[in-house]
């Protein structure tokens, strides 16, 4: 009995292991990354390997991780959001403003974005249009939103948005709390619930899941929902480190977050949703303002090396896939 | 409603060539906002009515230069995009201040030609060696020239040459020099669409990469070669721009969505496969003049990139539904999109 069993999974283990191999590999790749990046950091500053070492080093990851989780959401059905940013600074304006003056107006604000995504959504999956393109052009309406909402940062949080961000326990950093908070809920909306199936089959495959009956404007919508609500998450926890609401300080994520997704394992085309990978890819990205200014080099560079390591996974990728098959 | 297509080279199937009507021409959209922004301009301020018109004669220039290198690349097909044209602007303002200084006017104008062609370049590589999809390609080398153009700016402390200032404000019968230069490069790109082989076949590679590379196209040299002309355009109006207002690392900020929105608004495919340059034109005169009477209404920066923001995607929109493009394109751009060689069982999570 056992053997027979034992045969008959063999094969299937065997594919299903491999193919895990595969889609892991960038992870992994990434993982060798981080460790890399914190070995250099622990080499040149020892100090960092305390509780509040690390939760300084880990702060600035935190809503990029959330966002990453967004953006994995997104590239999961085989679009990509080029507003993340945008938006993540628009929610942080409003956190910094309406939501402390007047806390009904602003969840008002922040129920209307997660509307207009729904309708972003509908809007790809019926016309067709590219989510590139609409997305890009949101951005702008973001950034025109928060200019009008605040012309120059500034603006203080709402008193327990403050609270949640100066939130220290002793026994562990607060950013590893939330880092593996935003990746258990990635997982769960990806892996584990029933719409993270649907998702993936509308990015792998969408008329095999219309033939299995489910409705693809209505998987879609749903992703670009839970999209938005981490979105939103994420600002808010920028704007509980910064306490105050800034238009451009997210600026860098639309790369960041893409990035992130792609080095933790993601593709472009979509059907793939690996959110450990993702969160790899967040922290590792994340790291690099502080490897560079542990190094003591110019913050001009910053820019430049998110670029280069980018470039340098994808081609790492590129030629691991290459061995992988 | 229906926007037929403008070129006997690019006929539906339903429409063959003898009997094409002289249909309504793919700019026309944006000629009539021009018209109705025009006109909104002079009813708002009365006298003078052809003012507005000549200022936007100065501004839109630059914006039809970028557009151009832009249409070319989003041509090419779903995906091709080239969001690195507003840093190359503002590294190359640095640049050809920088060089102007020390060898010369035309010596700077031909550096910053020579970094944006730099920076095509790197986008290239990208796209074409590392098989990254070019908006994360262009999105990379955009991180990486903006880094460039921060160290560049700690260093500069120029300005532009006299002579280059003179020659970029010059006016021959109240037209500007830059709008007639610009005009004769927008003639040579629409004429070299039509009849040269480089046109032609951006344009076939739009339509369907794989039958254009099957009908001998090198796709991947066309592909660099629209990158190149992009990337030079780009430098090239950093580099007027610098003599026009001065170098800053903000220069180009706003010339990213600006020209994707003109080629766009222009009647240029956003599938790829057909390219409108006298679209670039009436699109940028219709931004510029739209931005004026703005301007002048008293509506702030917020509201004005709100409006652009809407009207990008409301065209978008329009444009998708109107030539039954948006339902093959995705698929395309989706299949464009796969990393490295296609291979089916990668893609179950």
């Amino acid at each position: 009995m056992t053997t027979t069993l034992s045969a008959t999974m063999r094969p299937a283990m065997a594919s299903r292991l491999r193919v895990s191999a595969s889609h892991g590999f960038p992870a992994l790749l990434s993982l060798v990354a981080l460790v890399v990046i914190l070995g250099i950091t622990v080499a040149n500053q020892p100090g960092i390997l305390s509780v509040s070492g690390l939760t300084l080093m880990l702060m600035s990851a935190v809503p990029l991780v959330f966002a990453a989780q967004a953006q994995m959401l997104i590239m999961s059905v085989g679009d990509i959001d080029l507003g993340i940013g945008a938006l993540i600074g628009l929610v942080t304006v409003i956190a910094a403003t309406l939501l402390a003056e007047s806390p009904i107006l602003g969840v008002g604000m922040l129920v209307a974005i997660v509307l207009v995504y729904a309708l972003l959504g509908l809007i790809v999956q019926k016309r067709g249009v590219p989510s590139i393109i609409i997305t890009l052009g949101m951005s702008f309406v973001w950034i025109g939103l928060g200019l009008q909402i605040l012309p120059t940062p500034g603006g203080t949080t709402p008193e327990w948005l403050t609270a949640l961000g100066r939130w220290r326990p002793e026994a562990i950093p607060a950013p590893l709390v939330f880092i593996v908070a935003a990746t258990v809920i990635g997982w769960y909306l990806s892996r584990q619930s029933r719409i993270g199936t649907r998702m993936r089959a509308l990015g792998s495959s969408a008329p095999t899941l219309q033939k299995a009956g489910w409705s693809l404007a209505g998987t879609r919508v749903v992703t670009y929902v839970l999209a938005a609500t981490l979105i939103i998450v994420s600002g808010l926890l920028l704007a509980s480190q910064t306490r105050s609401g800034d238009i451009n300080s997210a600026s860098n994520f639309t790369l960041m977050t893409i990035a992130a997704v792609i080095l933790g394992g993601g593709n472009f085309s979509g059907g793939r949703a690996l959110p450990v990978g993702a969160t790899l890819g967040a922290v590792t990205l994340g790291l690099i303002t502080v490897l560079l200014s542990v190094m003591s080099l110019s913050s001009s560079l910053q820019s430049a090396a998110q670029g280069i390591i980018v470039l340098a996974v994808l081609a790492g990728r590129i030629i691991t896939e290459r061995f992988t098959r | 409603m229906s926007v037929t297509l403008s070129s006997p080279l690019l006929t539906e199937p339903d429409a063959p060539l003898g009997r094409r009507r002289i249909g309504w021409p793919a700019w026309g959209w944006s000629l009539i906002g021009v018209l109705a922004v025009w006109a909104l301009i002079v009813i708002v301020r009365p006298g003078a009515p052809f003012d507005p018109l000549a200022q936007a004669m100065t501004l839109a220039p630059f914006l039809v230069l970028v557009a151009l290198g832009q249409m070319l690349v989003i041509t090419l097909g779903p995906g091709n995009i080239d969001v690195s044209v507003g840093t190359i602007i503002s590294m190359a303002s640095y640049v050809s201040v920088a060089v102007g200084a020390s060898v010369g006017p035309v010596a700077g104008i031909l550096a910053a030609v020579g970094v944006g062609i730099a920076a095509a370049v790197c986008s290239i590589v990208a796209i074409l060696l590392l098989r990254v999809p070019p908006i994360i390609a262009t999105l990379a080398t955009s991180l990486i020239v903006s880094s460039a153009t921060l160290l560049l700016a700690d260093a500069s402390r120029h300005s532009a040459d006299a002579g280059l200032r003179e020659f970029v404000n010059a006016k021959i019968l109240g037209i500007p020099v830059i709008a007639l230069l610009v005009l004769a490069i927008t003639v040579v790109i629409a004429l070299a669409l039509r009849h040269t082989r480089f046109g032609l076949s951006v344009l076939a590679v739009g339509q369907s990469a794989r039958a254009a590379e099957r009908a001998g196209i090198k796709v991947w040299a066309i592909t660099a070669l629209a990158y190149l002309v992009c990337g030079a355009f780009a430098g090239l109006t950093g580099g007027l721009l610098a003599a026009f207002i001065s170098p800053s690392t903000v220069l180009g900020t706003s010339y990213m969505l600006d020209s994707i929105a003109v080629v766009v608004i222009g009647g240029t495919l956003i599938s790829g496969g057909r390219a409108v340059a006298t679209g670039a034109w009436t699109g940028a005169l219709f931004f510029v003049l739209l931005s004026g009477l703005l301007n002048l209404v008293g509506w702030s920066i917020g509201a004005q990139n709100i409006l652009k923001g809407v009207l990008v995607v409301a065209v978008v929109i329009v444009s998708a539904a109107a030539t039954g493009t948006g339902r093959s394109s995705r698929a395309r751009l989706r299949e464009s999109l796969h990393l490295g060689t296609r291979n089916k069982e990668t893609t179950h999570g």
